[in-house]
């Protein structure tokens, strides 16, 4: 009896094109668009400038200059000015003559902190130059018995060491996207559910099952596992998108550096929230219009506070404590700590929970509200 | 068979049921006759395990409703209005999933489909199915656990008088395998067409029971019924319909109504005399 009634489902949904459509394609095409949208403007620590060199001096100085450029691998030289953000001009006679400078041309729409990186990272190789140069001129006049003068450094690693916070880690465009669009379609399960629900309540077909001596709870699990499969192989999709498609668009690929338990844990737990809640809106709701507003609504809700559409790191410190109320974002932090952190199950154990407790509670509900609307004649 | 005895069942203020009691034998087509909120549903639902009664008792093949409801379950159905079924699923999607909730044996599920004449449609979406096809399917799913007790809830709704009297001929052959039929209608014929006994329930109460042969027995011979083969446009011309079918009027029109007829080829099967008692008698009752 059990296998009919998943059989069941499992049809009923696979031939709702609109429910493939909001659960499939519609969070595979926003984690491409999102992804590729924002690929510039998450921080990154590998930032790459594309510069331009033009060495019309051509003198010891510049060359130095030059070499200490082209060892810097932030830096991608670029032969024409087209490919370039940056052009750096060394003009004619720079080395003797100490009123030239040195000419960086900014191309196109460069944020301003970039100018300001892309400045210090010249400086120093131009100071570095400069002072080399220096040095051999000065050892070069000195005599043979003074021996060598100390080597100076200016790489600011040699002078100073930089340490992360962990707790502050912050995702790419594709780590933010894929977990993201992966919760957000994961929610939309209220639209094939709630259609399916409200339709057999309407047409009878409930007080005909009731009536066949079928249970409440074979009723509403039997509902449960097929959108807990549906929503793993979503998981899996989107994560084939993030991994193998997103790079296609010269954006930095999905690589999921947690433990593959965590990630499954995650998924699971998220799914049992996510069909839970979907279930009790779609009991009580009197029609599938109802629910599958009620439902957008909530989702769009969940989705804003708990960071999917925004992203956490760049709300004011108020925000982040508020996205605690959003379930989505319960799985979102889950799966950000497994791409970022590289966390195992105890990593995310405390979100799994949340998310399993909200889910069964909400089930639970759902099968005391159904019960007590067959019990009503619905 | 079934033996109900002082049943109550009430909706916050209003009593849909005030101590109706009513036996029904086994074998019997039997007719259920009230006006909307008159009880009939909640009683079908009472029956069928699907609202709890407040008070009395019902007795169904031995079985208590109180405590034996999963085996009354088990020997009857219940035939809803709705078409209770998947739209998108085929005939033999819906068949195949109702008769695995039921354990239905393969032949119960081939004499379901047989006795409903669904053979060429099994491969069909339900969606796409005619209204009479959809009414057949939704009676054939009521079939599949082979009950011994049908419940029809209105099933004729929205259907052409076709399909209405093919479902009628097939509900009336249910006696020849020993099977009781529990019918509700708000057509008077059809009750007096297919029914043994008629129970009239008026707020909650039973007002009437008795076998229709006593109740169509004594005919007004004042008054004609003009049976005519169904016409959309025969009800744009000021003709008293008491169904899509059904002409009524008293015997000096006659011929006016057949003159009326001719000239706008609409067709006629039959022609009786007398109305039928049983609509005079359920007017007369429930106070309509």
């Amino acid at each position: 009896m059990f296998k009919a009634m998943v059989k069941k489902e499992f049809l009923l949904v696979f031939r709702d094109k609109h429910a493939i459509m909001a659960l499939f394609v519609m969070p595979a095409v926003f984690i491409l668009i999102m992804s590729v949208a924002m690929r510039d403007q998450f921080n990154s620590k590998s930032v790459e400038f594309r510069l331009s060199l033009d060495d019309i001096d051509k003198s010891v100085m510049s060359e130095k200059i030059i070499t200490n450029i082209k060892k810097d691998k932030k830096f991608v030289i670029v032969k024409d000015n087209q490919d370039a953000n940056f052009v750096l001009k060394i003009p004619d006679g720079y080395e003797n003559n100490e009123s030239k400078k040195i000419e960086i041309a900014v191309l196109g729409s460069i944020k301003s902190d970039q100018i300001e990186a892309c400045k210090g990272m010249l400086l120093e190789h131009i100071l570095g130059a400069k002072l080399s140069v220096l040095t051999k001129n000065i050892e070069d006049e000195l005599p043979d018995d003074v021996g060598k003068l100390p080597s100076i450094n200016v790489s600011s690693d040699d002078v100073y060491s930089v340490t992360y916070n962990d707790s502050e880690d912050i995702p790419n465009s594709t780590q933010q996207s894929v977990p993201s669009w992966i919760v957000f379609g994961m929610f939309f399960v209220i639209i094939p559910l709630s259609t399916i629900y409200v339709n057999e309540r309407k047409q009878n077909t409930l007080s005909r099952l009731s009536s066949m001596n079928v249970s409440v709870l074979s009723l509403v699990v039997s509902k449960t596992l097929p959108y807990i499969f549906i929503n793993q192989v979503q998981v899996v999709i989107m994560l084939f998108v993030g991994i193998y498609i997103v790079p296609l668009f010269d954006t930095p690929a999905l690589e999921i550096n947690g433990s593959l338990v965590a990630l499954g844990a995650v998924s699971l737990s998220l799914s049992i929230a996510a069909v839970g809640i979907s279930s009790l809106i779609a009991v009580s709701a009197k029609s599938s219009e109802v629910a599958t507003t009620v439902g957008g609504l909530l989702n769009i809700l969940f989705g804003a506070i708990g960071g999917v559409m925004v992203p956490k790191f760049i709300m004011p410190e108020m925000m982040q404590k508020l996205t605690v109320i959003s379930p989505m974002s319960w799985g979102l932090d889950g799966f950000l700590d497994i791409f970022l952190k590289s966390a195992d199950l105890n990593g995310v154990i405390t979100n799994v929970t949340g998310l399993v407790v909200i889910g069964v509670v909400s089930l639970i509900i759902s099968m005391l509200l159904l019960q007590t609307k067959i019990n009503k004649g619905l | 068979m079934i033996e109900i005895k002082q049943l109550t069942k009430r909706y916050k203020d209003k009593k849909a049921l005030d101590g109706l009691s009513l036996n029904i034998k086994k074998g019997v087509v039997f007719g259920l006759l009230g006006v909307n909120g008159a009880g009939k549903t909640t009683l079908l639902s009472v029956l069928n395990g699907l609202v709890k009664p407040d008070g009395g008792s019902v007795n169904i093949c031995g079985f208590d409703i109180s405590k034996d409801i999963k085996d009354i379950k088990k020997i009857s159905s219940i035939i809803p209005q709705n078409f209770a079924f998947y739209e998108n699923l085929s005939v033999e999607e819906n068949l195949d999933f109702f008769a695995k909730i039921q354990n239905a044996k393969a032949q119960d599920i081939q004499n379901a489909i047989e006795i409903n004449s669904l053979e060429d449609l099994l491969k069909q979406k339900a969606s796409s199915l005619s209204g009479g096809q959809k009414r057949r399917l939704n009676i054939s799913i009521g079939l599949l656990n082979n009950p011994q007790i049908i419940y029809f809830d209105e099933p004729t709704v929205g259907i052409d008088p076709k399909s209405r009297n093919e479902i009628l001929d097939s509900i009336k052959g249910y006696k020849d395998f020993g099977i009781t039929v529990v019918y509700t209608s708000h057509y008077m014929n059809e009750i007096e067409k297919i029914c043994d006994e008629v129970a009239i329930i008026d707020k909650g109460q039973l007002i009437e029971h008795s076998s229709v042969e006593d109740l169509i027995s004594n005919r007004n011979t004042d008054t004609i019924t003009i049976q005519t083969v169904y016409s959309s446009k025969a009800h744009d011309l000021g003709l008293n319909f008491i169904d899509d079918t059904t002409i009524q009027s008293v015997e000096s029109n006659l011929c006016d109504i057949l003159q009326i007829c001719k000239e706008n080829n609409i067709l006629i099967k039959n022609i009786n005399y007398g109305s039928s008692n049983l609509e005079k008698h359920f007017l007369q009752k429930t106070d309509i």
